[in-house]
């Protein structure tokens, strides 16, 4: 009895070993949950554990645009749509129809899928920046219709809401919890959508990127694939807006629907490493933590964390995330060729 | 009504063809979608502003239309310059991957809007009109300012026009935009000439931005959002890259806004809306838009 259970944990810890030890990128990210886990024995203050769950937040956004972009090529500048429509809806039904919060999420992420793939059919057909600056019309028009709306249902300032995440009476433990809730989604989110990416599935999106006519006569229903990555990425972008609504406990459509929150996603994964969904995880943090260093001059703040973005992109034009993994490969093969010399 | 409607739009709509020519002209020529048109508008009314005030134009006591067109042109030269700068540093060096340009001119606008927020703080900045008074044509009431905005603009984009399809430059970036290796092979500097495209279509978002603003000054001027969509609407319904195709836009999208504000009064928060679904409802029908190439047979 003892030996079976030996043995499969042997089994596991192979498994675990190839799988995870001997990719850079994946035990890298391991390592960068392992500390996110323990972060919260530091004793952080509100303020800073706050950005970091925010941070986690855009991370889960900025991966879901990655994989309708880095995988399947369909530049989208409107990605806040699905954000904008995430927070709405989860704050409408919780606020106004009784919804319990734990259903808002899905319905709202299914509601977004749908939406994903009825507006997909139209996209399809609309090709390279065409493509890029239609998308970037919808949440435009959806928060000019929001804004006419009368509060309390919409208007300037969105639907406000309870400060409650979770039902817990001290303030610090409530936001140490959301951390660990928010932490949890961003580990399922990035595994599901990691997964997928490097699954047949993404590697078929990958040939369609890399050659449409090409997969076309491999016999890939094109349209199908397409739909398919703008649906699972509408879900995971849906699901950051139904926590941001309910973290910052309101729904601004200037805001959740704004042009900077199209952005955001953009200039994550291009700072990361596109197609990777690691990469804009690490793009998320780089843009939250530099805002944060720069805290100290309230003034120059935001001009001084743009420029250095800007001058990471300039630097390091495939990404911070690519950069280090091909550092550490070449490392690794070095060692390998002094072993061999030995 | 329907003539103040024909009229206003068409006002409207030539500025608005001065502000999506300059998008049209580097995407066209260069493949950049440069996200920082906007930065650019605001940049060029701010510009304008400062230096008026610097020469010592004031609206009552010193009122010389000199002092104005000096400022005109020191503007969209500053502008011109701005362009070309950020282009030759931050641009070039990225030019073959479209997402990176795009997240470092976006970052330039939000550095751009960070400077005019820093230096002139969270007020209206008044722009003042190039003439006043108005007139009456057809029985509508128009402004000076619009009616000498409006010839000012179909004359700025004559030039270009004749300047594009005449000069030995121009040729130079019809070649570029056709295939930029064999206009390199001719001998085409394609650097400068980018370089030189962007300072051009920089300084005609900074002239709109000055044309534009007086009339709607009551909204904030560091706005770079309003001129950049409408921009992105115009070009892509009349085709990326599409001069005559901006040309067309720019009159479509000024039509729907005076209707949304003619039929729908009040409703004024409408007519951006208005122009963007314009645009979709095109885009659905011509996925290139009017003039654009049409999509193979699949």
């Amino acid at each position: 009895m003892i030996r079976m259970v030996g043995t499969y944990l042997k089994r596991i810890y192979s498994a675990f070993a190839t799988n995870v030890f001997d990719v850079p990128p994946r035990l890298l990210s391991l390592l960068f949950f392992m500390l996110l886990l323990f972060l919260p024995v530091a004793k952080l203050e509100l303020h800073i554990l706050r950005v970091i769950t925010i941070a986690f937040i855009f991370s889960i956004f900025a991966a879901s645009w990655d994989l309708l972009v880095g995988r399947a090529g369909q530049v989208s500048l409107g990605h806040a749509l699905f954000f904008g429509i995430g927070a709405y809806l989860s704050a409408f039904l919780s606020k106004f129809h009784g919804f319990p919060l734990w259903a808002t999420f899905p319905l709202s992420m299914l509601f977004c899928a749908l939406v994903a793939v009825l507006l997909g059919f139209p996209c399809l057909r609309v090709t390279g920046p065409y493509l890029t600056l239609v998308t970037m019309a919808f949440p435009l028009i959806l928060s000019v219709g929001l804004f006419a709306l009368e509060p309390p249902f919409g208007g300037e300032g969105g639907i406000a809401l309870p400060p409650r995440l979770l039902p817990i009476e001290d303030l610090y433990q409530q936001r140490i919890a959301e951390y660990y809730l928010i932490l949890f989604l961003l580990f399922v989110s990035g595994v599901v959508l990691y997964k997928l990416a490097n699954s047949k599935t993404g590697i078929v999106l990958v040939s369609i990127l890399d050659n449409e006519m090409a997969s076309k006569a491999s016999g890939i229903n094109i349209t199908k694939y397409k739909l398919l990555a703008w649906a699972v990425s509408a879900l995971f972008a849906s699901l950051a807006g139904c926590l941001y609504a309910h973290y910052i406990q309101t729904t601004p459509p200037g805001i959740v629907l704004g042009l900077t929150t199209s952005f955001y996603p953009v200039i994550m994964t291009i700072l990361g490493g596109i197609g990777t969904i690691y990469g804009p995880i690490v793009g998320a943090f780089t843009l939250w933590s530099l805002n944060e260093v720069f805290e100290f001059t309230e003034e120059l703040r935001s001009i001084l964390y743009i420029a250095i973005i800007i001058i990471f992109v300039l630097k390091w034009p495939k990404g911070i995330a690519k950069f280090v993994v091909e550092k550490l490969d070449e490392l690794t093969e070095k060692r390998e060729l002094n072993d061999k010399k030995k | 009504m329907i003539e103040s409607l024909i009229i206003l739009g068409a006002l409207s709509g030539a500025v608005y063809a001065l502000l999506a020519l300059g998008f049209t002209l580097i995407y066209g020529v260069a493949d950049v979608v440069n996200m920082a048109h906007g930065a650019f508008y605001m940049l060029g009314a701010y510009a304008f502003s400062i230096i008026l005030v610097d020469l010592g134009y004031s609206s009552i006591t010193n009122p010389s239309s000199f002092l104005l067109i000096t400022a005109l042109i020191l503007a969209a030269f500053f502008v011109a310059l701005i362009g070309a700068i950020i282009y030759r540093l931050l641009v070039h060096p990225l030019i073959e991957d479209a997402l990176s340009v795009m997240v470092v001119t976006i970052g330039v606008t939000l550095i751009a809007q960070q400077v005019i927020l820093l230096a002139f703080g969270d007020v209206d900045m008044h722009v003042p009109r190039l003439l006043e008074g108005y007139g009456v044509l057809l029985g509508v009431k128009v402004a000076y300012h619009e009616l000498l905005s409006f010839s000012l603009s179909l004359g700025l984009i004559a030039i270009l026009w004749i300047f594009i399809s005449k000069s030995k430059i121009g040729g130079a970036m019809r070649a570029a935009a056709q295939d930029r290796e064999a206009a390199m092979l001719m001998g085409v500097n394609t650097e400068r000439l980018y370089i030189l495209t962007m300072a051009i279509s920089a300084s005609l978002a900074a002239i709109a931005g000055i044309l534009l603003n007086p009339p709607a000054a009551s909204t904030l001027l560091r706005e770079w959002t309003y001129p950049l969509v409408m921009s992105f609407a115009i070009v892509v319904l009349g085709g990326l890259g599409s001069i005559k195709g901006s040309l067309v836009g720019a009159f479509i999208i000024g039509y729907v806004e005076q209707s949304v504000r003619v039929f729908f009064p009040g409703m004024g928060f409408l007519k951006g809306a208005a122009a963007l679904t314009v645009m979709v409802l095109v885009l659905v029908f011509r996925p290139k838009g009017i003039f654009g190439k049409r999509v193979e047979a699949e």
